[in-house]
């Protein structure tokens, strides 16, 4: 016993690291799929996008990078699906990081394959641009003036996907899946003012603090990571059947990666526990030994 | 591309799947320890994203926006934009510094400016927001119907703000046996936030952790599939490697025991492990 004890206090870490890759690869080939229970936040976001009139156009932010892919893709995707199923209009604008704009742009070529949606006259890519402030509140006044040109250098008030959209006040939502705080700075510059529709999708670090703009009511719904994207991947899916356009299961990836992480959030409880129980034995016998010296 | 090598053009996503590949094992190298290879990747990956961000901040910004008007449409006045950003650098001129404080003035007025519409748009519905019903009542005109579920979240929440803001009361010392108590709640509470913060950290790790391993099975499997006539079942392969790379790290961790986990007094052959 005294062994076990003392090779738990000091198992190499590396030991760890295998065991969890191999939790994390093994759910892959697995089929199992531990059912999924969407949250207030997500139907609410999912609600707000399903109460939109049919051809409104979503400014929907992409900011975030490779670095947070893992999260924000599975996020992006799951929303780019519901605007593309609801056939709703959308533009993509990245300020966090240039790699946003490739990002967003592979999403939205991929799953429109699947909708038929066109670029230039379903979405448009508006690219990187920096100076968020400043951009905004430009923006909030002359969407066209301030951008000119999509990132193919299309002119923007020629493209029929832009039709209608002169200012912020045409927007008919707004969403920001992000790995930085911009969220912040949409609520600041073109939410609150215009009191647009607001949601956003953040990494699950950033959840706690994101709250707040929930319960205030300063944005209606919220995903909040990788377990958020498969929830509101459940509810495009329920959605998806009763249109009769089912998902094909190859493309949900945020319901697949959710059971490789309920697997490796399996492990990492059942380390814990035996990490402190095994503290908590090797502390009593010491105590033991030190009892029995005295 | 396309009109530079036909060969590269096609085989160039083939191309990227590896190198994509190889960069994940390389960085995921490190959690056998600090190497070269680690090391060799990690500098790929920033010189990559800092020369990505080099090259979009000209081909988004600077040429549409200013240099294509100046050279091509004749906006030759633009050409000021970047005699007043030059501004900046007479910062380290004693004798013309005060130029660099005319355009660092200028923008930290519009900061400033700002600073108050991102405050009123930000915090103050949160202020707001703070104010809640603490009794259960029916819905009136406009105002919501309060349950008594409702009402108990509220007393909660409204206990947790005043206990949180207790704790940051510094203008006096904290004797009162009231501001004592909520001040030690308040302390209580920012844990159990700091502990959300932590445990939905490890759950973010984990999502990176995991699209990296989707990559290596599926895309990188896909490929090895292609190249090795298995099809569809490359995806195994790929498996397979990442399992005889996980067996790999186990053996040399029982031959190079990590410093962390090594009993007092046995360092091990090689150590160096990095937390």
């Amino acid at each position: 016993m005294a062994n076990i004890v003392n090779n738990l206090q000091r198992l190499d870490r590396r030991y760890l690291y295998a065991l969890l890759i191999l939790c994390v690869v093994a759910p892959f080939f697995l089929e199992f799929n531990p059912p999924v229970y969407p949250t207030k936040p997500s139907r609410d976001l999912f609600n707000m996008i399903q109460s939109l009139p049919e051809h409104s156009f979503v400014l929907l932010g992409i900011d975030w990078s490779a670095g947070t892919r893992g999260e924000n893709l599975p996020e992006t995707e799951a929303i780019m699906r519901h605007l593309m199923l609801r056939h709703l209009r959308f533009g993509m604008l990245a300020y966090s990081d240039p790699q946003g704009k490739t990002q967003g742009e592979n999403a939205a070529i991929r799953i429109g394959k699947e909708f038929g949606y066109r670029e230039g006259i379903d979405w448009v890519n508006i690219g990187f641009k920096v100076d968020m402030n400043n951009s905004l509140k430009a923006m909030d006044l002359n969407v066209p003036g301030t951008f000119s040109t999509d990132i193919h250098g299309n002119k923007l008030s020629s493209l029929p996907v832009m039709a209608g959209v002169h200012t912020a006040a045409d927007f008919s939502a707004l969403i920001d899946i992000t790995a930085t705080s911009s969220y912040q700075t949409y609520i600041q510059f073109v939410g609150g003012p215009y009191r647009l529709k607001t949601g956003i999708a953040v990494t699950a670090v950033m959840a706690p603090e994101s709250f707040n703009y929930l319960d205030s009511g300063q944005i209606k719904g919220l995903l909040q990571g990788l377990s958020a994207a498969a929830e509101y991947e459940t509810l495009v899916e329920n959605e998806e059947q009763k249109e009769g356009h089912p998902l094909p299961p190859e493309t949900a990836i945020a319901t697949k990666f959710n059971n490789s992480s309920s697997f490796a959030h399996l492990l990492i409880i059942l380390m814990i526990i035996l990490g402190n129980a095994g503290m908590l034995i090797e502390r009593a016998s010491k105590r033991r030994e030190q009892e029995a010296s005295a | 591309m396309r009109g530079f090598s036909p060969w590269l053009a096609a085989t160039a996503p083939h191309i990227q799947i590896w190198i994509g590949a190889l960069c994940t094992i390389g960085l995921y190298s490190l959690l056998y320890r600090e190497n070269k290879l680690y090391r060799f990747f990690e500098h790929v990956y920033l010189g990559l994203a800092t020369g990505f961000l080099v090259a979009n901040t000209w081909t988004d910004i600077i040429r549409p926006k200013w240099y294509q008007p100046m050279v091509d449409k004749g906006m030759w006045w633009y050409m000021f934009e970047l005699m007043i950003g030059f501004y900046y650098y007479f910062i380290f001129s004693r004798r013309h510094n005060w130029m660099a404080r005319l355009i660092i003035g200028f923008f930290l007025g519009v900061a400033s400016g700002q600073a108050f519409q991102q405050f009123a748009n930000d915090q103050w519905p949160q202020i707001s927001a703070t104010f809640k019903p603490l009794l259960p009542h029916a819905a009136a005109g406009t105002v919501k119907a309060v349950t008594p579920g409702d009402a108990i979240n509220n007393i909660i929440f409204v206990v947790m703000v005043v206990c949180v803001l207790s704790y940051f009361f510094f203008s006096f010392e904290h004797r009162n046996p009231a501001i004592k108590v909520s001040s030690r709640l308040g302390r209580w509470m920012m844990m159990f936030a700091f502990g959300a913060i932590f445990g939905s950290t490890v759950m973010a790790r984990l999502a990176l952790l995991i699209d990296r391993m989707y990559y290596l099975v599926f895309s990188w499997g896909g490929e090895l599939g292609a190249e090795t006539h298995l099809g569809a079942n490359g995806k195994y392969l790929a498996c397979g490697v990442i399992v005889a790379l996980v067996l790999l790290m186990i053996v040399l961790s029982r031959r190079y025991p990590d410093d962390f986990s090594a009993p007092p007094g046995d360092s091990g052959a090689g150590g160096g492990g990095t937390s």
